[in-house]
């Protein structure tokens, strides 16, 4: 269960949009090591955490990354507000994003991939997956 | 020239040098070729100030590894909002913390005080700038959850 608290875990203030840096920051929301791929890996995986301390950690860390995936989305949408049309077309690292999305806040990695469950695991064996968590976020935070 | 493993310094003899093929060099006679550690954080470790641990990313100076060694924190807005975010962020690695740790009763102490700071802060808070949870939107006069701003909307931050 979860409930919903209006507002960030930290301030997102960007007074100048910049929608080529947009394109990259997109990844953090939904690459393979992104906020919802590290939601999606907690919350799935803590099923078979067979330690307390274990189930108190994944499912704090899967909650806390809901929140981290709030303000990447934040960031992107405050680096392409306001865009002129000039700004799109000149820009050839954001404009293949805009084709489909316009401004739009979409789950996808840099590259165009959109956000896919096959770049995380939930192997019910918990060796396996910490190590997987320790590939995906460097530190379990 | 060997270093002991008590850190003193001697000549290698030839045993050891059969016995450890790999000791060459300014390392304990017997030392594998690398030696990763883990050091587990122990009970009531050193704490930051809600505003420097929310900067950081962080309560405990011993878990901040900065980015590219930046030493400073980011820079935090002086606002009510911020100075909420800051109290809810120690109460969340509290929270973490004691998921490991649940037997220190210091840190147990901190948490439930921070915890009854947050709630005051958040109280005042949403009296002054309007709900942020939906029991809060309910002990209004009237239904104000949809009022702006909505967190990713930059206004939030210029106003508050």
């Amino acid at each position: 269960m979860f409930h919903y608290e209006k507002k960030l875990q930290f301030p997102v203030k960007i007074a100048t949009p910049n929608p080529k840096l947009a394109a990259f920051i997109i990844s953090q929301y939904g690459g393979p090591d992104g906020e919802l791929g590290a939601s999606m890996r907690y919350l799935s995986q803590r099923y078979a955490m067979p330690f307390a301390e274990g189930k108190g950690l994944l499912t704090d860390i899967g909650t806390e990354e809901l929140g981290h995936m709030e303000m990447v989305a934040a960031i992107v949408h405050q680096l392409t507000r306001n865009l002129t049309d000039e700004e799109v077309r000149n820009n050839p690292t954001f404009s293949p994003y805009f084709v489909d999305h316009t401004a739009g806040v979409y789950p996808t990695a840099a590259s165009g991939f959109p956000w896919s469950a096959a770049s995380i695991q939930s192997t019910g064996d918990v060796i396996a997956d910490l190590t997987e968590d320790l590939a995906a976020d460097g530190a379990m935070a | 020239m060997l270093i002991e493993n008590n850190g003193t310094c001697s000549t290698g003899s030839a045993a050891a040098t059969a016995s450890c093929p790999d000791s060459n060099g300014t390392m304990p006679s017997c030392a594998g070729l690398a030696v990763p550690y883990v050091p587990f954080q122990q009970n009531n470790p050193q704490k930051y100030s809600q505003s420097e641990a929310l900067s950081n990313g962080t309560l405990f100076p011993g878990l901040n590894l900065p980015f590219h060694l930046a030493v400073e924190g980011s820079s935090l807005p002086n606002t009510p909002l911020a100075e909420l975010q800051a109290l809810e962020f120690v109460v969340l690695e509290l929270g973490l913390y004691l998921d490991t740790h649940k037997d220190d009763t210091e840190a147990f102490h901190l948490f439930k005080q921070f915890t009854a700071m947050e709630k005051a802060a958040r109280a005042a808070y949403e009296s002054k700038y309007g709900p942020v949870t939906k029991q809060a939107a309910a002990a209004g006069d009237s239904y104000q959850w949809l009022s702006d701003p909505w967190p990713w909307n930059f206004a939030q931050n210029e106003v508050k």
